[in-house]
């Protein structure tokens, strides 16, 4: 019966180093080769673009032209607003403009009276204005995104705005006698005859007013009002035609309302200016600078994000639960034993694969917009506007953070159902809860839960901004973090 | 059939996380409720009397996140058969699939609309109580306790039914898609991505059209007691819209289960 001994068979291939590496492409032989995930990741950057589309060509033609800009068509990039009261004349070449600002109501804490010298009556033209507020002190402001403090105390203030070819120098004094210099800006774009005049400008007061079940946050007009004397301009200009001193011309190619007032119920004094005696009476509504309250037309194309998201979700938390699910879990622990490098490969992969697919859906959901908007004649936000690239990039980020999240929630549920559940409802709670509750609960729940991370898809600040672009990022990457760390933590201490 | 949803009602009972869920609903439902009115104040109106408040509306406020619980009851009570392969067995001890299907969402739509009534009841007396101590008072127009009336009764009673509906809804779309995470997932989208896109739509014939289309939209429209005109759709017609949601999910569902291979 004895034979002769038989060798077990060994593999004559050397087994391979157990890198960081290999265990990375093996990660991503699984997610490319499961059809369905492939899938799932190319619906999730198509789904981004068509709903963006579908939302571009549902939007529009609501916002007002407060900003101007070519031609009558609004550029959404434009995040100014060139309210306000302008009290204006034409200043050939060098000049100064001296005026005392007697009175100021107090409208807003950032209302402005003071002096302004701007290339033209046209919305959007260059500019520099030193003004007084009520709460901030004497301010200088130029190009609608440039203010620089001044100090100097309450009213009445004396102002002194000089020009000197291209550019603009504010002084402010307390008694006309001893300046101080303030700032000097280059406003560009000056021409040679400018316009010089008193400003007056009060924003919109942000107010929460809760009607009707619902819970609002928006914007009131306000009106500010100020009186100026010893109002003198140098060289003396020519009286006539456009020497007198008149409201900027409107957009419209109004003057405004100079001539007979026209009451307008429950708005409070109309604005424009009267003169008694050399005592300037300006009343304005409306702000000079950046506009709070304006459409994000980025963030909006963005929406689109919202479904790419459920994809991406289901991804997350599929990539793993479906190891649990199909056992083949033991398989990957028996390869690679160190559980928490199995773990962060998977998220590296997962994280990687769904920043790709986030590139395509949002920067595909940019290009394909554009052409709608145009055909809205408004003009779309362009790659080099301020902001629109951290956009972009950063919500193809935001759907990788979501999708690690998504994994490590997966890991510590191991069940695929439920941990989807528990990350949409974390994403998407003060949405599914809506506009009911009150508007402290709502800012918290956007400060505090990963939702947060939604504000990386602003391109300017609203007054309804409730957390930084990058600190709502953050607030997303601490909790995928945590929950990558207890995932960890939870799977080297449990069985499979 | 009798046997068929009593060995349902064993099977759905002797899960654990069938107990979990259904707390998960009531907790959530009320915690939700009380977190959210404890926030809401007269302050915030234009005059205490001018909110126009809805106390019994926002009282049930919760219901908006609890019912991710009953998806995910509904979801798993017939994706984890496929994804388990109990479905084999249940379908060896009950041919008849239509008995098997009916024997399953009986047991299902009766915990589902049981434990609905209790997180309802909770719901609203919390809300109630909360809101009367935050300036909701009979001077401000407000009465307490407020009255027993048709348009609470509705709200109350059309919760329950929402809370079903929506619980037959996932089980009909969980039949179409065999997978309880993937199942999940679509309700979960037509719940609630659906009304984000149309709050997305600023075009107001659109708008109004979407709102009128969207399930939770507009199911959720039964709970309205007052301002009724302000509504983008009528209750009950909001909840027939939901209703028909449901039956569509339900007879696709039941079609194919019928007709396919298990």
């Amino acid at each position: 019966m004895s034979g002769p001994t038989t060798t077990p068979y060994r593999s004559a291939l050397t087994g391979g180093r157990d890198t960081f590496g290999r265990l990375l492409l093996a990660e991503w032989t699984k997610l490319r080769s499961v059809r369905r995930w492939m899938l799932t990741l190319i619906s999730a950057a198509v789904l981004t673009m068509l709903v963006g589309l579908l939302i571009a060509s549902g939007s529009g033609g609501t916002r007002e032209v407060t900003g101007g800009g070519a031609g009558g068509k609004v550029r959404l990039a434009d995040h100014y607003t060139d309210g306000g009261q302008f009290v204006e004349r034409e200043l050939a070449g060098d000049g100064e403009l001296v005026a005392r600002v007697n009175t100021q109501e107090r409208s807003a804490g950032r209302a402005k009276a003071g002096l302004m010298i701007r290339a033209s009556d046209a919305p959007g033209a260059a500019y520099a204005a030193v003004v007084v507020t009520p709460d901030h002190g004497v301010r200088l402001q130029s190009g609608y995104d440039r203010d620089r403090a001044g100090g100097g105390g309450p009213v009445p203030r004396w102002l002194k705005l000089v020009r000197a070819g291209h550019t603009i120098t504010a002084y402010e004094s307390a008694d006309g006698t001893g300046w101080r210099r303030v700032g000097r800006v280059d406003p560009g774009q000056l021409p040679q005859t400018a316009r010089i005049g008193l400003f007056v400008g009060s924003p919109d007061a942000v107010e929460v007013e809760r009607q009707f079940g619902n819970e609002g946050i928006s914007g009131q007009t306000t009106t500010g009002k100020a009186t100026f004397d010893h109002v003198r301009l140098t060289p003396a200009q020519p009286q006539q035609p456009t020497g007198t001193w008149h409201n900027r011309v409107g957009p419209d190619g109004s003057t405004g309302p100079s001539g007979p007032a026209v009451e307008r119920p429950g708005a409070g004094p109309p604005p424009g200016f009267t003169e008694v005696d050399g005592t300037f009476t300006v009343i304005g509504t409306g702000d000079i600078g950046p506009d709070p309250f304006g459409e994000d037309g980025t963030q909006t194309i963005l929406g689109g994000v919202l479904i790419g998201l459920i994809a991406v979700v289901a991804l997350g938390v599929l990539s793993i639960t479906a190891e649990f699910h199909r056992d083949t879990i033991r398989t990957t622990f028996a390869a690679v034993p160190r559980r928490g490098r199995v773990l962060a490969a998977k998220a590296i992969v997962i994280g990687a694969a769904t920043f790709v697919a986030g590139l395509v859906g949002t920067f595909g959901a940019f290009a394909i917009t554009g052409p709608v908007e145009r055909g809205k004649d408004r003009i779309p936000a362009g790659l080099s506007d301020p902001n629109v690239l951290r956009a972009l990039i950063g919500t193809a980020a935001l759907l990788a953070v979501v999708a690690v999240f998504a994994l490590a929630i997966g890991a510590i549920l191991r069940r695929g159902a439920p941990a989807i559940a528990v990350v949409l409802a974390l994403l998407l709670i003060p949405r599914i809860v809506g506009s009911g509750l009150s508007v402290s609960t709502a800012t918290w729940l956007e400060r505090l839960t990963p939702a947060a991370g939604f504000a990386i898809q602003r391109t300017f600040d609203r007054y309804d901004s409730t957390v930084g672009p990058w600190t709502g990022l953050g607030v997303m990457c601490l909790y995928a973090a945590a929950a990558l760390v207890v995932a960890g933590w939870r799977l080297r201490r449990r069985d499979t | 059939m009798r046997n068929a949803a009593h060995a349902e009602w064993t099977k759905l009972r002797t899960v654990r996380s069938t107990g979990w869920l259904l707390l998960g609903l009531i907790a959530a439902t009320v915690l939700v409720s009380a977190l959210a009115t404890s926030a809401m104040h007269t302050s915030h109106c234009p005059t205490p009397a001018g909110c126009f408040e809805d106390i019994t509306k926002d009282s049930l406020i919760g219901v908006r996140v609890g019912q991710i619980a009953v998806v995910l009851l509904a979801v798993s009570v017939i994706g984890n058969e496929y994804g388990t392969g109990m479905m084999h067995t249940s379908l060896t001890a009950h041919p008849r699939r239509l008995t098997l299907l009916a024997g399953k969402a009986l047991p299902l739509a009766t915990l589902v609309a049981t434990a609905s009534t209790l997180a309802v009841l909770a719901s609203l007396w919390a809300g109630r109580t909360i809101l009367a101590g935050n300036g909701f008072t009979p001077e401000h127009g407000y009465p307490t306790p407020p009255p027993i009336d048709g348009p609470t009764l509705r709200a109350a009673a059309g919760t329950i039914l929402y809370l079903t509906l929506i619980a037959l809804l996932s089980f009909g779309i969980a039949l179409l898609i065999r997978d309880t995470a993937g199942a999940l997932t679509v309700v979960l989208t037509l719940l609630y991505i659906l009304p984000l896109l149309a709050t997305a739509i600023t075009d107001p014939d659109w708008h109004r059209r979407l709102e009128k289309l969207t399930p939770m939209t507009a199911g959720l429209a039964i709970q309205t007691t007052r301002n009724l005109d302000r509504l983008p759709i009528a209750p009950w017609p909001g909840l027939a819209v939901l209703a028909g949601y449901t039956a569509t999910a339900l007879l696709l569902g039941t079609l194919t289960f019928t007709r396919r291979d298990a």
